[in-house]
C-alpha cells in the first residue's frame, strides 16, 4: 500500500480545508476542498452498499444508499467537518435469503444507531464514582495499555479470570472473541438475552438431536399452529417469518392456508389469525398432548409415527389417556369441541407444522411444554419436509461454546468484564441483583457505543464502529433451509474515534507482556473475514430434513405439569405476562427516536409504558385508559397507565418491555416503566433460563390519567369532526 | 396515455408490523415531534396502521388497515385550499406544493382519512440525526401541511431512469417506501392505466373496497379484504 494515496492526500485535505473554514468563513480553500467527493461518490447520486442489520439475532442481509453529505466527525481528539459517504436509508438485500429485499420496521429504523446524538465519540475514562456515569474522553493509546495492563494482571495471577459478555449473535465476530478469550486461557464468552430460547434448543437437541432453534417452511404450510410464537413480530427470525408468511397468505390457485395462534394475550401475530385460541399461561403444552390425544385416538397417526420425539414425553405409547379434550379444557380453558376439531383438521390438512416459542418456554415446565410441540410436529410428520419444520445447517453451535450469565454469576467475580452490548441491569430481573456482582468486579470495559444502565458501570468505554461502519456478519441459527452466512465490508467511513472491537481485542492481544499462543492468525477482524468466510468454509449441507438421532436416549420420558408461578393466586390474582415489545424487542432499542413515536400495532401508544387489562378486570378496580395503576409481585411494584384490551382474559395483565430505562440516552432515560424489574426470580430448571412468565401479580388504582399515556390520534372519520381535527 | 399511479394493500396478508411506517419516515424525512407534542395529536405519521376489534375475549379478531393518503379522484381537500397547494396532477397524484400552502389547514379539516399533518414547529434533529436526511426529499417548515406523496421522488427518479435507457415503465419499477419494505408484499403499487400492472389487476379484484367510498371522493387506493378459512371439502 502506498503511503499516500489519492483518497488519503483528499481525507488530508478535506480535513485542513475544514479547519481553516472553521477559524475563517469564506475562506477559498474551503469551497475548493468541500465539492472533492469520494472517489466512488458523485454527489446527489446514490450508490448501494450492502451491511447486515446488528439489531436482533435474525441476521438479516440489507442494503445501505450512501450518498454524499456534509458530515461533523470527531476524529484523532478533534471536531471536524468532512464531506463524506453517509447512509440515508437502509433496505432488504433482495439477493439475501432471508431478507429478500424486504425490511421488518426495526431494520428500518436501525440507520439512527449511527447518527444517535448520544453516541460515544472517543473512548472516556471513569472519573467519578461507579454508576454516576461521569467520564472523561481520553486517547485510544491511554485507553488500550488501561486495558492491556488490567489483562496482563489477570494472565498473571494463573487462570484469566476474564469474562467477555455479549448478546447471542452467532457469527464470525462471536468465534473471534471465543477464540482470543481461549488462548489467554479465560472461560468461553458469556451471551445474555431476556427473551433468547435456550429451552427450546434443550428441547430439539432431545428430541431431535440439534441444540438449535428451528426454521419454518411458512411459504409452503396449510396448516400452522403457533403456540405463543410471536413469529410474525420478534421471535426469533420475524422478517424470514414474515416474507414467507406472505407467500403464504399469496400462494395462487390453491385452498387457503389456515393460521391458529394459542397465546394467553393477544400478540401482533395473533391478529393475522385465522383463529385465536386463548389458554391459560403455561398450559400450551396441554394443549399440543390434547391434539395429539385425539389424532392417535381417532386413528389418524400412530404413536410411533413420532419416534424419539414422541418417546420422550411420559404416556405417548398409550395415546396419552390423561389428556382427554375434557381434561384439556379443564387445565387450558380451551373448550373441548375445539381441541378436538382442531386436532382433526391439522392432521388432515397437511402439510402441518406447529411452532412453540417465547412466553409458554418462560414456564417452569418449559421444556415439557416444548417437547410436547416436538412430538406433535414429530407425530403429523412435520419434520424436514415442504412445509414443515427443519434445522438450518450449522457450522458449529455458537450457543453451545457459550455460557449464562447465571452461570457466571454464580461463579467468582472476574476479575476484568468486557462487555459487549448486553445490559443485564436493564433486562434482568431486579431480584438477580445484577448491580451488586459487577460492584465485585474490579474492573469493567464496555465496547457500546452508548452508556446504558450497565455500561454506566464501566471503568473504561471504547465506543465500537457502528455497523454501517464496519466490517459486520452473521451466521444466525434459524431462518432459511440453507446455510447462510453473511459477510459485509463498511458502508460508510466512521464519524468518530471510534474502534471495531475485534480490532481491539486483536490489538490487546499483540501488546499482553505474555502473547497470546499460539498467536492469532489475522492481525484484523477484517483478514479473519476474508480468510475464513468463503464458500468452502460452509458446512457441508448436512441433511435439514430428520436429523439422525444418535444418540442413545438416556432422558427419562417427561411429563406435562401445569406451571409453577410465584406468588399465591389469592394475593396475587393476576398473571402477569411481559412482552418484547414490536419497537424495542427486549428495550435494546428504545434509544431510537423513530421507534419512540412508533405506535404501537395494538394500542398505538408511543413515547409510553402501559399495562393491558381485561374490560372486567377495568371495572373491579374502577380504572379507565390511561389511569396510573400499581402492579404489584412479590419481587417489586412500578407503576403504569393502563389499556383496557379485548385481547387478554380477566385473569391476565400484560406489559410490553423495553421502557423504564434509567441511563440510556436522551430519548430512553425517565421514560414509562420496566415489567423486567418486577420478576421473580423463578427459572426454567432444565437450562436455568429466567421463567420471565411465571410471575403473578396485584394491581391498585394509584392515581387518574395524567396523560403519561400517550397514543396516536389518527383514525379515519366519517364525518370530519371540525371541533376536534388535528388543524 | 399518462400515468395514473394507484394503490392496493391486502389486508389478508398484512399483519400489522409497521414497517412501513418506519420506512415511510426514513424515505419522506418525517420529523419526530417527541412525546410533549405527541401527547397533543401532532405527531406525524403520513401513514398509519388502524386496527379494528371484533368480538370479545376470547373470541376476539382484529383487523389491520395501514390508512395512507387515499389520492381521491374527487379529494376534499384540493377544493378548500385557497392558494391551490393542494391540487391533482396529470397523473393522478394528490399533492401539495409546499412553498403555496399558507398553513390554513383547512385541506386538513376537509380530509375524511384524517391523513394530513400540519407543522405547528419547525422540524428539530438533533445533531447528528439530521445526517439520515433523505437529499431527493424537502424538508417542510413550520406552517405547511404535509401528506403522504405515493413517494413522487421515487416516481419522478424512476421515469428518469427508464428515460435515461431508452425504455418504457415496467410495472414494478417504481416502489413506494412502505411498498419496497413491507416484508409480506402486502401493499402494490403501480400505474392504474396500465392494464396489465398488478395494481391496476387487483384494483377490480371481487375483494377491492375503497375506504368511505359513498363520500364520493373516488379514492386511488384499492383495500382487499381479508378472506376466513373454510373447511376445505375433502370428498
Amino acid at each position: 500500500m502506498t503511503p499516500m494515496d489519492r483518497r488519503r492526500f483528499l481525507k488530508v485535505t478535506a480535513i485542513t480545508g475544514t479547519t481553516a473554514a472553521l477559524a475563517g468563513c469564506g475562506n477559498p480553500e474551503n469551497q475548493i476542498v468541500r465539492f472533492i467527493p469520494e472517489e466512488e461518490l458523485v454527489p446527489g447520486i446514490a450508490v448501494w452498499k450492502p451491511s447486515v442489520c446488528p439489531l436482533c439475532a435474525a441476521g438479516c442481509g440489507v442494503i445501505a444508499r450512501v450518498m454524499d453529505g456534509e458530515a461533523e466527525v470527531f476524529r484523532k481528539g478533534k471536531p471536524g467537518l468532512t464531506r463524506m459517504g453517509l447512509a440515508r436509508k437502509l433496505e432488504g438485500d433482495p439477493a439475501h435469503p432471508l431478507s429478500k429485499g424486504r425490511l421488518c420496521v426495526r431494520g428500518q429504523a436501525a440507520v439512527q444507531v449511527t447518527y444517535h446524538p448520544d453516541r460515544l465519540v472517543a473512548p472516556q475514562r471513569r472519573s467519578g464514582d461507579r454508576g454516576t456515569g461521569q467520564f472523561t474522553e481520553i486517547s485510544w493509546e491511554e485507553a488500550l495499555s488501561l486495558l492491556t495492563e488490567r489483562l496482563d494482571a489477570s494472565v498473571a495471577a494463573g487462570p484469566a479470570q476474564i469474562a467477555f459478555l455479549s448478546r447471542p449473535r452467532p457469527g464470525r465476530r462471536h468465534e473471534l472473541v471465543a477464540e482470543v478469550l481461549r488462548r489467554l486461557g479465560a472461560p468461553a464468552p458469556v451471551t445474555f438475552e431476556i427473551f433468547d430460547d435456550a429451552v427450546l434448543r434443550r428441547a430439539n437437541e432431545l428430541s431431535f438431536g440439534r441444540h438449535q432453534l428451528p426454521t419454518l417452511d411458512l411459504a409452503h404450510t396449510r396448516y400452522l399452529v403457533s403456540f405463543g410464537a410471536d413469529l410474525l413480530g420478534t421471535w426469533n427470525s420475524p422478517l424470514a417469518h414474515s416474507v414467507a408468511y406472505g407467500a403464504m397468505r399469496h400462494a395462487p390457485g390453491g385452498v387457503r392456508p389456515k393460521f391458529v395462534q394459542v397465546e394467553p394475550r393477544m400478540s401482533q401475530t395473533g391478529a393475522s389469525a385465522d383463529q385465536w385460541l386463548a389458554v391459560r399461561p403455561g398450559t400450551e403444552g396441554a394443549l399440543a398432548l390434547g391434539l395429539a390425544h385425539v389424532i392417535m385416538k381417532a386413528g389418524l397417526r400412530a404413536a410411533p409415527a413420532a419416534g424419539r420425539a414422541g418417546a420422550l414425553v411420559d404416556g405417548w405409547a398409550s395415546g396419552l389417556p390423561d389428556f382427554t379434550p375434557e381434561a384439556v379444557e379443564r387445565e387450558t380453558g380451551v373448550p373441548a369441541a375445539r381441541v378436538d376439531r382442531l386436532a382433526r383438521e391439522f392432521a388432515t390438512y397437511g402439510p402441518a407444522v406447529a411452532v412453540i416459542g417465547g412466553a409458554p418456554l418462560a414456564h417452569t415446565n418449559g421444556l415439557a411444554q416444548a417437547l410436547a410441540v416436538n412430538a406433535l410436529n414429530a407425530l403429523v410428520g412435520s419434520i424436514g419436509v415442504e412445509g414443515g419444520t427443519a434445522f438450518m445447517p450449522q457450522s458449529a453451535s455458537p450457543q453451545a461454546q457459550a455460557r449464562t450469565l447465571r452461570e457466571t454469576m454464580a461463579a467468582a467475580p472476574p476479575q476484568v468484564l468486557l462487555l459487549d452490548d448486553a445490559n443485564p441491569v436493564f433486562a434482568a430481573p431486579a431480584a438477580w441483583k445484577v448491580t451488586e456482582w459487577l460492584r465485585q468486579v474490579p474492573f469493567i470495559a464496555s465496547f457500546g457505543s452508548f452508556i446504558d444502565e450497565t455500561s454506566a458501570h464501566a471503568d473504561l468505554l471504547l465506543p465500537d464502529h457502528s455497523f454501517l461502519e464496519s466490517w459486520v456478519d452473521s451466521a444466525p441459527e434459524s431462518g432459511a433451509t440453507s446455510f447462510v452466512a453473511t459477510v459485509a465490508p463498511p458502508a460508510m467511513r466512521p464519524l468518530y474515534d471510534t474502534r471495531s472491537m475485534p480490532d481491539v481485542l486483536l490489538e490487546v492481544g499483540r501488546r499482553l507482556k505474555q502473547p497470546l499462543t499460539p498467536a492469532m492468525p489475522w492481525q484484523t477482524f477484517e483478514e479473519m473475514l476474508q480468510t475464513a468466510a468463503t464458500p468452502e468454509s460452509a458446512p457441508t449441507p448436512a441433511a435439514t430434513g430428520r436429523p439422525a438421532a444418535t444418540q442413545p436416549l438416556t432422558q427419562p420420558p417427561t411429563a406435562w405439569r401445569a406451571p409453577v408461578l410465584d406468588g399465591s393466586a389469592d394475593e396475587y390474582p393476576f398473571h402477569f405476562l411481559p412482552f418484547a415489545s414490536q419497537a424495542f424487542l427486549d428495550g435494546s432499542l428504545a434509544h431510537l427516536p423513530w421507534l419512540q413515536e412508533l405506535p404501537d400495532p395494538l394500542t398505538t401508544a408511543m413515547w409510553s409504558s402501559w399495562v393491558e387489562i381485561n374490560v372486567r378486570t377495568a371495572e373491579q378496580l374502577g380504572v379507565a385508559d390511561g389511569d396510573i395503576v400499581e402492579v404489584t409481585s412479590t419481587a417489586g411494584s412500578l407503576r403504569a397507565p393502563v389499556v383496557i384490551s379485548p385481547g387478554i382474559g380477566p385473569d391476565a395483565v400484560a406489559m410490553p418491555v423495553g421502557q423504564g430505562h434509567e441511563t440510556f440516552t436522551r430519548y430512553a432515560s425517565g421514560r414509562g416503566a420496566n415489567p423486567l424489574a418486577i420478576l421473580a426470580p423463578i427459572a426454567e430448571p432444565s437450562t436455568g433460563q429466567l421463567a420471565w412468565s411465571a410471575t403473578r401479580v396485584k394491581l391498585a388504582k394509584v392515581a387518574e390519567a395524567d396523560g403519561s399515556l400517550i397514543l396516536f390520534a389518527g383514525a379515519t372519520r366519517e364525518r370530519p369532526d371540525h371541533t376536534k381535527g388535528r388543524g | 396515455m399518462a400515468h395514473r399511479w394507484g394503490m392496493v394493500v391486502d389486508l389478508d396478508s398484512c399483519t400489522g408490523c409497521e414497517a412501513c411506517v418506519t420506512a415511510c419516515h426514513a424515505e419522506n424525512n418525517i420529523p419526530t415531534v417527541g412525546p410533549t407534542e405527541a401527547a397533543r395529536g401532532r405527531a406525524m405519521h403520513w401513514l398509519r396502521v388502524e386496527r379494528y376489534w371484533e368480538g370479545d375475549f376470547p373470541d376476539v379478531k382484529v383487523k389491520f388497515k395501514p390508512v395512507m393518503c387515499q389520492h381521491c379522484d374527487n379529494a376534499p381537500c384540493e377544493a378548500v385550499c385557497p392558494t391551490y397547494a393542494s391540487h391533482q396532477t396529470d397523473e393522478g397524484l394528490n399533492a401539495q406544493v409546499y412553498n403555496r400552502c399558507i398553513g390554513t389547514r383547512y385541506c386538513a379539516n376537509a380530509c375524511s382519512y384524517n391523513v394530513r399533518f400540519f407543522n405547528f414547529f419547525n422540524p428539530q434533529w438533533e445533531k447528528p440525526l439530521q445526517l439520515q436526511l433523505n437529499p431527493d426529499v424537502s424538508v417542510r417548515e413550520v406552517g405547511v401541511m404535509e401528506k403522504c406523496t405515493f413517494c413522487v421522488q421515487r416516481i419522478k427518479a424512476g421515469k428518469t431512469a427508464a428515460k435515461a435507457e431508452d425504455r418504457e415503465l415496467k410495472d414494478g419499477d417504481i416502489q413506494p417506501a412502505c411498498a419496497q419494505s413491507c416484508p409480506t408484499g402486502s401493499i402494490i403499487f403501480g400505474d392504474l392505466n396500465d392494464h396489465e400492472s398488478r395494481a391496476a389487476r387487483f384494483t377490480h379484484s371481487p375483494r377491492g373496497t375503497k375506504l368511505l367510498e359513498d363520500e364520493g371522493t373516488a379514492p386511488k387506493v384499492t383495500y382487499l379484504q381479508r378472506q376466513s378459512w373454510n373447511e376445505p371439502d375433502t370428498q
